[in-house]
């Protein structure tokens, strides 16, 4: 199962890419796929794009309920999540979602509404025409034209007595899209074709029936017929066409105008593979990178980065005054050994695993915490640490890595988890119907889920709010089955794709499903991995959201990705190597500031993309700044943020700043956003008031040392903004102290609070 | 009667009601207030804005017994030691402790026929908070969120208002009273501090004590001249520090600007008034409640524990609900006489009723089968009683609705449809209210 299957599994993917970027975020709108489209369009697109199936034509085949009536109800929006597809229907009348089970379709046109849905001695009468033409009141308005060819499509299929199949109907292979990829001019437009293949060799134009999705509609933005319309942006996007559960993919490449030689690239400095890479594809874009960034601005980077917080003033001091040439590489190998890289990172893999205390039990949660905390420490290799979590097996009590299942209590939630976390596939949606986006069925969810099936427990199950019973994880002997919820059919162990071990009743099936998951043949656990680290360090995933990765949501630099995938692998899973080559590369030591060739990249690393400091490291800065540490409940004195066992510790202040909510479902939400409550937060709050004038803290010891003002600036500039102030900043900084009716003291705090108060400070730049 | 906040509100499960997130994340964008405060001058009508709402959350799960569907003819193990007395409405009863609001009930309506199958404080929590029941099951202790809230759905529908917060929660926030996957700028803006204490200010509002004006407005200046990082200013670089140099610039106004103090400035109000709306911490909410109202927040949750009276309601109920009474009362009276009960939508409700039978302990249970939600304003037709219980208040029985219709009523009446998708971040379509129908008797 090496590049060549991934590619398939890859390519053979379904999915509407719903981004789930900054622009998304901000307008969560805009990204609707929306299902209506004018009619009148539709009819031009069908006059100049001479559409195959149409009223005289299809007269001479035979309707097929598959391949001729099914795409009209997506095409028009019926069988959509937001109407009838979804759950509970609607008014009475339910679809399968986007057609996913044809035979429970053809039930509810056919078997249900008594008859009203169809109405054989009067076809014209039947609900099925007359409400959504418009000719009886619809609570989704007109979706097809009356007379139209869909009507009449409709009207033959009832009229030859609706035939579920009709003998040798040719059913779908794939569809594909004309073209594949193709260079556009910042605005240009391009119409895509879908073209369906049938099993008989024959081929349809579906142009109009197909849906599509782009990933980037910022820089690519694709109507409901089909025609990309580049944003004028330089840039790449992934436009997905859908038809039937078949998805294929139109890339457009948007260069920024202007030639720039070739030299320019050979030029730029390549201090390891990574850098390379993002030069080859910025060529492509025609973008040049931003200058390296100043030794005070990477020093501010590796510590955030690595260990959680900024660096003391004597720790700044002691790096910005090493003339070494070698001296970053010795201080992230420095970084890497403090005992504070396991706590940062630990708490990293918190937000991803720990459950809320009072529903999973304090002591199973406290357990399992510890449990990522000295998997950190002692730098566990991450397939060992995948392996611990996902076969884990004793009690609540003695080993934390089995509270993942007392968490995720039935397989169904075992396996969202599982291959969400470890793999990057989401299969959520496949456990209820077939994933709308995607290649994977509920047989594949369920067979997946299989692997569970024999975990056995005893002791005492959650009884929130308290939940604090021990309970022993084990697999009983067998190998597990489980059944489809809909045909029943009993579905064995089986991986989503390649081979796994084979399982001989007597092992835990887990065992099984680690070697998959973990085998440097399966591509997708390395790159999932990376990807999350290569995102935490420069700004942006390759691929994001993260941990979804699929043909439809492309990689923006896929041999890069492949890259780091393929060393970390090399690397044998070993995290601290694959954050040193990171931190190497030149492209991490860039300059977040653009240069006159990349300022609209904010995808493919020509620049450092500025990222907001975490709540827990922002925090624990403050604290280290002020000299005043937080006091958390239940905790040891002079506990860092990122030590917390649990989110459910107070903190206005990490609130504010966007921990996850554990009570949230899913719970694992982190909020990067800024938001107006942060800045009142740092602005007025009580807790940083009191750390910043407090008689023992920082501002007051400065104050009180026989330093001269000059001194007490450069000492703050330091701890603040990791760079000594420059001449025009040392006079501000004097100018406080000299201030008429302020003490030496209150000048020192205000300096403090206006430097923590900045962006310099608030950001990680 | 200091019961929201102290060791008094415990719990069926056991445990003090934690404040389950003191979150400050509240949904400012754009300008200050003085901008929205000039817009509405200019637009002259008070009434051409969008409405707004006050959510009373009597958490625990309020009797209906002895407050607004007493039930004289039924035993008394189950009609219990209060009698019903008349109300300006003819022919409606209520409870004996409600004689304001049987004074003002030609002001509101009374839905006595709501009824759903949540008997636990998280599950029920959840479904009348957002108008979906949970997806899993959930316990007596969950504090549970699946589906965005009232109060956050309505924030995220105003998302383009100025100035203040557009969704406030005090004392803090409803357990599954946050925005789900409408995410944090969707949240309540939460004001746990105690309005009825002599120097009450909002936390992060006001500058931190101890701090002069004159000292803030210098440390302002000084900010200035040290923010020194470059921006970038071509919007297509999405550079970030632009967000939060707008959310300075926010956060300086409401801290600056006088209007805004104003609104949270209670300590201006009279004592007659402060006095009439009751001297104590809920009382006090409602009057700030009515203030942010005033100046424009469409959306504001007045968190009230202590309602889950398992043992001793009666004495319970002597003691509370004079008080509340009076709050209530005098929160309609006072929002009517300044003209704002026609844009002001009230609601008063917890997550279900309470048993029939009274238990050993001279209490009662958890009870969905049954309960009344209070509703005025906003077009509500005073006076109005929709559905009723069976003879000894066990079940609605007549004109049954949801926690579905509910929300459909609130939604509608805020001028957002409930019959519509909204869309997760992942792209998932979510039905607002799955039964999107509201009581039609209440639309006005």
């Amino acid at each position: 199962m090496a590049a060549a299957v991934e590619q398939a599994i890859l390519v053979s993917a379904a999915a509407v890419a719903y981004t789930h970027d900054a622009e998304a975020a901000q307008a969560p709108r805009s990204y609707i796929p929306t299902m209506r489209r004018s009619l009148l369009t539709s009819a031009l697109l069908l006059a100049t794009v001479g559409v195959v199936p149409a009223g005289a034509a299809e007269a001479a085949v035979p309707i097929d309920f598959e391949r001729d009536i099914l795409p009209i109800f997506t095409r028009f929006g019926c069988n959509s999540g937001s109407c009838h597809g979804k759950q509970a229907g609607q008014n009475g009348f339910k679809l399968s979602l986007l057609a996913f089970d044809a035979e429970f379709d053809f039930d509810a046109l056919t078997k249900e509404g008594r008859g009203r849905r169809i109405f054989v001695v009067d076809p014209e009468r039947s609900l099925l025409l007359s409400k959504p033409s418009g000719r009886n009141p619809h609570g989704g308005g007109r979706r097809i034209e009356p007379g139209g060819p869909e009507y009449q499509r409709l009207l033959g299929w009832i009229r030859a007595g609706m035939p579920r199949r009709t003998p040798d109907a040719a059913s779908l292979v794939k569809i594909t899209v004309k073209p594949e990829q193709e260079i556009l001019a910042l605005k240009g437009t391009r119409q895509i074709e879908v073209t369906a293949h049938y099993s008989d060799g024959t081929k349809r134009n579906v142009t109009r029936y197909a849906q599509f999705q782009s990933n980037e509609a910022g820089i690519a933005a694709v109507s409901e017929d089909g025609i990309v319309q580049a944003q004028g942006i330089c840039g790449e996007a992934a436009i997905m066409a859908r038809y039937m559960g078949q998805i294929a993919v139109f890339r457009p490449t948007m260069p920024l105008p202007g030639d720039v030689p070739a030299s320019v690239y050979d030029e730029l400095p390549r201090k390891n593979f990574i850098d390379g890479l993002v030069w080859k594809k910025l060529q492509r874009l025609r973008i040049t990178p931003s200058q390296g960034c100043s030794d005070e601005k990477y020093l501010r980077r590796v510590y955030i980065d690595i260990i959680g917080r900024v660096p003391t003033s004597e720790e700044a001091r002691k790096f910005l005054n090493d003339p070494k040439p070698d001296r970053r590489e010795r201080l992230v190998n420095g970084l890497l050994e403090q005992p504070e890289y396991a706590e940062h990172w630990a708490n990293k893999w918190a937000d991803l695993l720990r459950p809320n205390p009072y529903r999973v039990g304090i002591k199973a949660v406290l357990n399992y915490d510890a449990w990522v905390r000295r998997a950190f420490r002692k730098n566990m290799p991450y397939d060992q640490f995948v392996r611990e979590l996902v076969a884990a097996r004793g009690s609540t009590y003695r080993n934390g890595a089995v509270t993942l299942f007392r968490d995720r209590r039935d397989p169904g939630e075992r396996t969202m988890i599982v291959s969400q976390l470890f793999l990057g596939i989401r299969l959520e949606c496949a456990k209820c119907h077939h994933h709308p986006f995607e290649i994977w069925a509920q047989e594949d969810f369920y067979s997946f889920a299989a692997y569970f099936a024999k975990v056995s427990r005893k002791g005492t199950g959650l009884s929130p709010p308290i939940s604090g019973s021990e309970e022993v994880f084990f697999s009983s002997p067998g190998t597990g089955t489980l059944k489809h919820p809909r045909t029943g059919a009993t579905l064995a162990p089986r991986p989503l794709f390649g081979s796994a071990p084979k399982l001989d009743g007597e092992t835990d099936p887990r065992e099984a499903l680690a070697d998959w998951i973990t085998s440097k043949d399966n591509p997708f656990f390395a790159k999932v991995m990376v990807n999350r680290v290569w995102a935490d360090l420069m700004g942006r995933g390759l691929v994001e959201p993260v941990d979804d990765l699929r043909a439809t949501n492309p990689p923006t630099n896929p041999e890069l990705l492949a890259a780091l995938a393929a060393d970390f692998q090399k690397a044998d899973f070993d995290i601290k190597s694959l954050v040193r080559r990171i931190t190497a590369s030149h492209v991490y030591a860039l300059s977040s500031l653009p240069g006159p060739r990349n300022v609209q990249d904010t995808h493919h690393y020509s620049r450092h993309y500025r990222q907001r400091l975490r709540a827990e490291v922002m925090l624990d800065a403050i604290s280290g700044i002020t000299g005043i540490s937080e006091s958390f409940s239940g905790m040891p004195p002079d506990s860092r943020a990122k030590e917390l066992w649990t989110t459910r510790i107070g903190s206005l202040f990490l609130d504010a700043f966007g921990r996850p909510d554990p009570n949230q479902d899913p719970p694992c939400e982190r909020t990067p956003d800024t938001t107006v409550v942060q800045s009142l937060h740092l602005m007025n709050s009580a807790n940083l008031y009191k750390k910043v004038t407090s008689d023992t803290g920082w501002a007051a010891e400065l104050a009180g040392s026989k330093r001269k003002p000059e001194e007490i600036v450069e000492q703050l500039y330091l701890a603040i903004y990791s760079r000594t102030p420059d001449s025009q900043e040392r006079v501000i900084g004097r100018g406080v102290f000299q201030k008429k009716g302020i003490t030496r003291r209150q000048a020192a705090e205000d300096l403090m609070w206006a430097l923590i108060n900045t962006p310099e400070f608030v950001f990680k730049d | 009667m200091n019961t929201t906040t102290n060791a008094t509100s415990r719990y069926c499960d056991g445990m003090t009601r934690r404040s389950c997130l003191q979150l400050g994340l509240g949904a400012l964008t754009g300008a200050g207030l003085t901008q929205m405060l000039q817009l509405r001058a200019e637009s002259g009508d008070s009434g051409a804005r969008k409405r707004s709402c006050i959510l009373v959350w009597l958490d625990g799960g309020p009797t209906h017994y002895e407050t607004f569907d007493p039930k004289p003819n039924a035993p008394k193990e189950i009609r219990g030691e209060f009698e019903p007395i008349s109300t300006s409405v003819p022919g409606v009863h209520f409870s004996e402790k409600l004689v304001g609001l049987a004074k003002a009930a030609g002001d509101f309506a009374v839905i006595r026929s709501i009824r759903h199958n949540q008997g636990n404080h998280g599950a029920g929590n959840h479904y009348m908070m957002t108008g979906a029941p949970p997806r899993i099951p959930v316990s007596c202790g969950a504090f549970v969120s699946f589906h965005p809230s009232l109060g956050s759905v309505t924030a995220h529908d105003r998302g383009e208002s100025r100035g203040l917060p557009l969704y406030f929660s005090m004392p803090r926030m409803s357990r599954s009273g946050g925005p789900n996957f409408l995410g944090a700028r969707y949240a309540p803006f939460v004001v746990p501090d105690d309005p009825n204490g002599k120097d009450f200010r909002v936390r992060d509002v006001a500058l931190p004590k101890g701090l002069a004006e004159i000292r803030f407005g210098s440390r302002r200046e000084l900010r200035g001249l040290v923010d020194k990082l470059k921006r970038i200013d071509d919007k297509t670089a999405g550079d970030p520090v632009l967000a939060l140099d707008d959310y300075y610039r926010q956060g300086y106004n409401l801290v600056t600007s006088p209007q805004a103090q104003k609104a949270f400035n209670i300590h201006s109000e009279s004592d007659k008034v402060r006095e009439s709306y009751g001297r104590n911490s809920f009382g006090q909410r409602a009057l700030l409640a009515r203030r942010l109202v005033e100046a424009g927040v469409p959306f504001v949750t007045l968190y009230e524990g202590g309602w889950d009276h398992h043992g001793g309601i009666f004495p319970a109920c002597r003691k509370r609900l004079p008080k509340w009474d009076q709050t209530l009362s005098t929160l309609l009276e006072d929002l009517s006489e300044r003209g704002l009960l026609d844009s002001t939508l009230v609601l008063v409700l917890g997550e279900f009723g309470r048993t029939p039978k009274i238990n050993k302990g001279g209490g009662r249970d958890h009870w969905s089968n049954a309960m009344s939600v209070m509703m005025a304003g906003a077009g509500t037709p005073g006076g109005t009683v929709v559905g009723a219980t069976d003879r000894a208040g066990y079940s609605a029985v007549d004109r049954v609705l949801s926690p579905e219709n509910f929300a459909s009523t609130v939604y509608t009446k805020l001028g957002i449809n409930p019959d519509q998708a909204l869309y997760t971040p992942q792209g998932r379509p979510v039905h607002l209210v799955s039964d999107p129908t509201p009581i039609q008797e209440l639309l006005g």
